[in-house]
């Protein structure tokens, strides 16, 4: 139960993170808080903030309210000994590491600009993932009911 | 399940919290960029060799009646027009293709917002949504005319109107249209603008501090088209 908790605070702190990432793609913001290089700006600029013709922030907004819904609906009593949710958030996340690897290797290599905030992002899906798969070890080790 | 709903309370209670401290903090931060260092004094003896003052025109080149306004978007009187009357002229006037119409930047000194909006509203031309831009602006006026930085308001007409923000913020950053700008006030300080809004009419300056109405206009424009009509050598003189 805990990890569900966990991965829902994380979720929405990630939520929010994407929000922001978001409305800033969009213009509703007109400029980010991203220290004096602004190198959030130069990775938001760039063509690879985009992806399938949507922002990749919006991608992140989707994933993490998924993420949200599963840890929350997993906290639901008649979820709680079940382990599906679990393995749900556990598959799910792993995919958004993957895809914030894939984001990484292009700031690094390819813009050549860390844009802080999908950092952050990267951390707190990389956090999810882990705190899914503990939860899934736990499950295995308790004893059968 | 009861029991299980209530121990959750305080997880969802802080659930709550976050969410909201958040979306204060985006509020906060989610600001406009600063706005940029422009002033609308300028020395035109100094401008860029070769920058036209081209203004922004609807209707033909073919038109036989010119009309140019020199006008300031923080103006009150420039906005009262640009609401009031000017809708009036592009739906009915320049559609006859008798007028063509030409906006030129006037920011007038001492309106410390404007020289920005302007350049907003040069960048959104670069968009092909300087009109759009142009009815916002006036429009929200009175919203952004007193704001210590009112780029933040900039970009929720530029989002309203569909335009690219990475576009607009990379414009604004380089200020790409600001000589242009200057240019169409030098031209205008060259032509006797004292104030705005200012209307040449074929070359002819307009009264000061005179604010015609649509139907003063479309006089205008028809006893012109009437006389170049019946006078067609002095037409080509103009």
């Amino acid at each position: 139960m805990r990890h569900r908790m966990a991965v829902a605070v994380l979720a929405l702190c990630g939520l929010l993170v994407s929000t922001y990432l978001l409305l800033y793609k969009l213009g509703v913001i007109g400029s980010m808080v991203c220290g004096a290089a602004n190198e959030c700006e130069r990775v938001q600029a760039s063509r690879y903030s985009e992806f399938l013709g949507l922002p990749v922030a919006a991608y992140g907004v989707g994933g993490y309210v998924v993420l949200l819904a599963l840890a929350l609906y997993g906290l639901r009593a008649s979820q709680i000994s079940r382990p599906a949710a679990t393995r749900w958030l556990a598959g799910l996340s792993a995919l958004g590491v993957a895809f914030s690897l894939y984001l990484l290797s292009l700031e690094l290599f390819v813009i050549h600009a860390i844009c802080r905030w999908c950092s952050v992002s990267g951390v707190l899906i990389l956090a999810i993932c882990a705190v899914s798969i503990g939860g899934l070890v736990a499950a295995s080790r308790a004893p059968a009911p | 399940m009861a029991e299980a709903g209530r121990s959750l309370k305080p997880f969802y209670l802080l659930l709550g919290a976050i969410a909201v401290v958040g979306a204060v903090l985006i509020a906060v931060f989610g600001g406009g960029p600063a706005a940029p260092e422009l002033s609308a004094s300028v020395d035109c003896r100094n401008l860029p060799a070769g920058t036209p003052a081209k203004g922004v025109a609807l209707g033909p080149d073919s038109a036989k009646v010119q009309i140019d306004e020199y006008s300031d978007f923080e103006c009150p009187w420039c906005a009262r027009f640009a609401i009031l009357t000017e809708p009036d002229i592009r739906q009915r006037l320049i559609p006859t293709g008798r007028v063509r119409w030409r906006y030129m930047n006037f920011p007038l000194d001492g309106h410390l917002n404007s020289p920005a909006a302007h350049l907003v509203a040069a960048c959104a031309l670069e968009q092909g949504k300087f009109w759009q831009m142009h009815d916002a602006l006036y429009m929200g006026q009175s919203d952004w005319a007193t704001e210590k930085n009112p780029m933040r308001l900039f970009f929720q007409y530029a989002n309203r109107i569909g335009l690219n923000a990475d576009s607009l913020r990379e414009c604004v950053k380089t200020k790409r249209p600001w000589a242009g700008i200057q240019a169409e006030k030098c031209e205008g300080l060259r032509l006797g603008v004292g104030g705005t809004p200012t209307f040449f009419v074929n070359g002819r300056k307009l009264p000061d501090n005179e604010m015609p109405a649509f139907d003063d206009f479309t006089h205008m424009v028809d006893s012109i088209t009437a006389a170049m009509s019946a006078h067609p050598a002095a037409a080509k003189k103009r």
